[in-house]
């Protein structure tokens, strides 16, 4: 027996390799992107012969798991919440087709939001695409449900989803487990076109099949102990009943416990779709309301089908956006207690003066900021310097952060920097204006979904800049190898992809390549591509971007250490801390300059090029 | 059972995880059962940050408002946005100037309250000693110096020797015992 402490994605890899999962995929994306390399770690550590791969996109590494798993192993492919929207067409399709080995989907929600665009419920999305959805409520419970995923899989031969909220994903529990086995069952392929490959015909067929799966499993989960249950003996009566799943359901429990109310019932549902009907009913009869706990959406409260009895979001009862912290469930069942009549649990006045008193005092704002050093902070300064007037459509990754430099104007999902950035031109263009526009993206975005864009601008002939931001690793998510390197999940050497390709091979003809701590380089170049891209013989310029990250590729971006200060030129113009926005650089206010911090500077240098007084300095 | 809450804040970059991993470590080494919650993607660049940690059996990782017990802050503006956490009776360790901490606005609420709060230049004594990015420890070893909740100064001592890589071990242990003296002097 061993133990460790594990984040919640650390038990969730161990949930998966317990199970015998053969095959892995993933794309990062917090709160999901630890899953893998755990898994990794803990496969290297026992030699398993597992297959794990980082996939190019979300769709591309379901499609990797639904192959293993027709092939009769057991697959799973786990991505941030909006991952999943990215592979939902083949997430749709698999349901009706089905698998052999078990398939897993790990879909990890962000509720707040805290790091996504959305706060998306991915159980919603399970049930569009009628595949059997797990929420758990801890580590340790996410963990035991992939092994129940992977059974309930296999045995109706459906996906599952598995639907850990971020304080499953991030929350870190201590976990004992036991030696770990490979599984060393047979890829088998049997050919099955009226399945494998159906036509519409067949589809009816299948999608007939899927529905009667469900009947059995909804009758399944009525009595899956301990993800489904209620605390209700036979003949009992309440005033209030509470339904929760996933992580409100632990807070819950908690919170009842500690203020020892053991008068009010719970009906735990875990494994909430195809929906228990036969247990809720037991609970909704013996309650004269309920109210439903759930993150992140209403779909407990829509099933339960009961607009006379339930209480949530729909009433008003629960708020219908953010987390559900621990204060606000204690909240919210505090007035659903004191409107049932029922002695509430706490008294929250001296929490509420803590907050107003907080709320009071002015305490900073934090907002995000790139690292000290970082290329993108170079290269978003080069862009304002060159193309100030200009529309800039920006990406998903730690370059959003740009937007603090004013070089980023839009941010909609994966790959829009580049598809907004000919949606507008076109859009102008129509008009007769030559709007100025530059686009920017990270390199790994640009592998998960920048090339058909490109493609499509360059086939419509848009007129744009587009900067690549090229720092050679998967920085926000935590940095995961990059394409361009070629390195792979557990180590071992793939083939490097250059990103120079790849845009030639879009059809793009202008390419140069700068490093961004060059900055009156990088400036001209800029300058230069968009001149061209707007000229008569011109078309989309790209502009790549290269610099290694400071944070994951510290010795490689930094080869050499500037040690700078502020002289006495320096007169407070705040370019270098406002405009140029670097942590490092901070005012004075007394002295009425800005100083180095040495603690967070990087000695990256690049100061020393944009003080427009001189006053940064090395240190002699 | 009811558990030992620990709320853990500051900045991004400042080393919040890795104090969280000493405590969360001294508790296992212990035989406690631990539950923590942390930050991570985009919040932790430059962001403000809070790591709770519960010691003891519990279901769910986020400490409610109202229901911590020890509040340790890296930055003194971001022990006064957590303060909300901090139950009546509890205890708040900040790196701050001893000299007008806390703040006179929060006075009279930590007093309503019973919340005592001490602080100590953490970042100061870390860097004298050339460990800037030891300030986490040298919180810890504040903290380790008033005896309170479940685990004691020379566990969590021991814990920093065995995480402390060599090169810096000796450093690290060097700024946990001047730091726990600077917290006994005010006990």
């Amino acid at each position: 027996m061993k133990q460790a402490f594990l984040l919640g994605n650390g038990a969730m890899a161990l949930g998966l390799l317990e199970a015998g999962c053969q095959v892995l995929t993933s794309y990062p994306g917090t709160p999901s992107s630890e899953i893998l390399p755990e898994t990794v770690r803990f496969a290297k550590a026992a030699d398993l012969n597992t297959v794990i791969e980082w996939s190019v996109n979300e769709k591309v590494a379901f499609d990797n798991a639904f192959a293993a798993a027709i092939s009769g192993k057991r697959a799973a492919c786990c991505m941030k919440m909006v991952g999943l929207n990215v592979a939902a067409d083949s997430f749709m399709s698999a349901a009706y087709i089905g698998n052999i080995g078990g398939l897993v989907v790990i879909s990890c929600d962000d509720p707040g939001p805290h790091s996504s665009q959305t706060e998306q419920d991915s159980r919603f999305m399970a049930r569009i695409a009628k595949v059997p959805v797990l929420d758990p409520a801890s580590p340790q419970e996410a963990r035991a449900m992939i092994k129940t995923a992977f059974e309930i899989s296999e045995e109706f031969q459906v996906p599952v989803m598995v639907r850990p909220a971020i304080r499953i994903c991030h929350a870190r529990q201590n976990i004992s487990y036991e030696e770990l086995k490979s599984n060393l069952t047979p890829a088998v392929f049997k050919r099955e076109p009226t399945r494998w490959a159906s036509t519409p015909k067949f589809r009816f067929l299948q999608h007939k099949a899927l529905n009667e799966k469900h009947l059995k499993i909804a009758e399944k989960f009525n009595t899956l102990v301990p993800y489904n249950r209620h605390t209700i003996q036979p003949e009992q009566s309440f005033a209030l009943g509470i339904v929760v799943g996933g992580v409100p359901s632990a807070v819950v429990s908690d919170l009842c416990a500690e203020f020892n109310r053991t008068d009010i019932p719970l009906l735990k549902l875990g494994a909430p779709y195809p929906f228990p009907e036969g247990l809720a009913s037991q609970f909704m009869d013996a309650c004269d309301r309920v109210l439903v706990i759930e993150e992140t959406d209403t779909v407990i409260e829509y099933m339960l089908r009961d607009r006379h009895k339930t209480w949530g979001r729909l009433t008003g009862h629960v708020p219908m956006e953010g987390e559900l912290v621990p204060e606000k469930i204690e909240s919210i069942l505090n007035q659903a207690l004191v409107e049932s009549s029922l002695p509430p649990l706490s008294d929250t006045d001296s929490t509420k003066a803590g907050f107003a008193l907080a709320a009071s005092l002015d305490l900073p704002i934090r907002k995000p900021t790139l690292c000290p050093g970082c290329p993108h902070r170079a290269s978003f300064y080069a862009i304002r310097k060159a193309v100030p007037k200009a529309i800039y459509p920006s990406d998903i990754g730690c370059y959003t952060l740009g937007s603090n430099l004013g070089g980023v104007d839009t941010v909609l999902d994966m790959g829009a920097g580049i598809t907004l950035a000919s949606g507008f031109w076109h859009a102008f263009h129509q008009d007769g204006e030559d709007k100025p526009i530059v686009a920017t993206m990270g390199d790994s975005t640009f592998f998960h979904s920048g090339t058909t864009g490109l493609i499509n601008a360059v086939y419509n002939d848009a007129r744009f800049v587009l900067v690549i931001l090229d720092n050679g690793i998967t920085a926000m998510t935590g940095m995961q190898p990059a394409i361009t390197q070629g390195l792979r999940v557990d180590g071992r050497k793939g083939n490097a992809i250059a990103l120079e390709t790849i845009v030639k091979g879009c059809g793009v003809d202008y390419i140069q390549v700068v490093d961004p701590y060059d900055i009156d380089h990088t400036i001209d170049e800029i300058k230069k591509a968009h001149a061209w891209a707007l000229s008569p013989e011109g078309g989309i310029a790209v502009i790549i971007s290269r610099h290694p990250c400071v944070i994951g590729l510290r010795d490689q971006a930094l080869p050499e250490i500037f040690e700078v200060e502020i002289t006495d030129e320096c007169d407070d113009c705040g370019l270098c801390h406002l405009r140029f926005e670097c942590p490092a650089m901070v005012r004075n206010s007394e002295k009425k300059k800005t100083e180095i911090n040495p603690v967070l500077c990087s000695g990256c240098g690049v100061c020393l090029h944009i003080c427009p007084k001189h006053a940064v300095q090395t240190v002699s | 059972m009811k558990t030992c809450n620990f709320v853990l804040s500051g900045l991004g970059g400042q080393g919040i995880l890795f104090m969280t991993k000493i405590f969360a470590q001294t508790a296992l080494n212990k035989g406690y059962n631990i539950l923590g919650a942390e930050t991570h993607g985009m919040a932790q660049r430059g962001g403000s940050v809070v790591s709770h940690l519960k010691i003891g059996d519990a279901g769910s990782s986020l400490i409610r408002a109202g229901a911590g017990d020890f509040l340790i802050s890296m930055d003194e503006a971001e022990a006064y946005r957590y303060l909300p956490w901090v139950r009546p009776g509890g205890m708040v360790f900040a790196n701050a100037s001893a000299h007008g901490f806390p703040d006179d606005r929060v006075v009279p609420y930590l007093t309503e309250h019973k919340i005592t709060a001490f602080a100590m230049e953490a970042g100061k004594t870390a860097l004298e000693n050339g460990a800037p990015r030891s300030t986490n420890l040298a919180m810890v070893a504040f903290f380790s110096a008033f005896g309170q909740g479940p685990l004691d100064a020379d566990a969590l001592r021991q814990t920093v020797a065995s995480v402390s890589p060599d090169p810096v071990k000796q450093v690290n242990l060097k700024i946990f015992d001047v730091c726990h003296e600077q917290g006994k002097k005010l006990c």
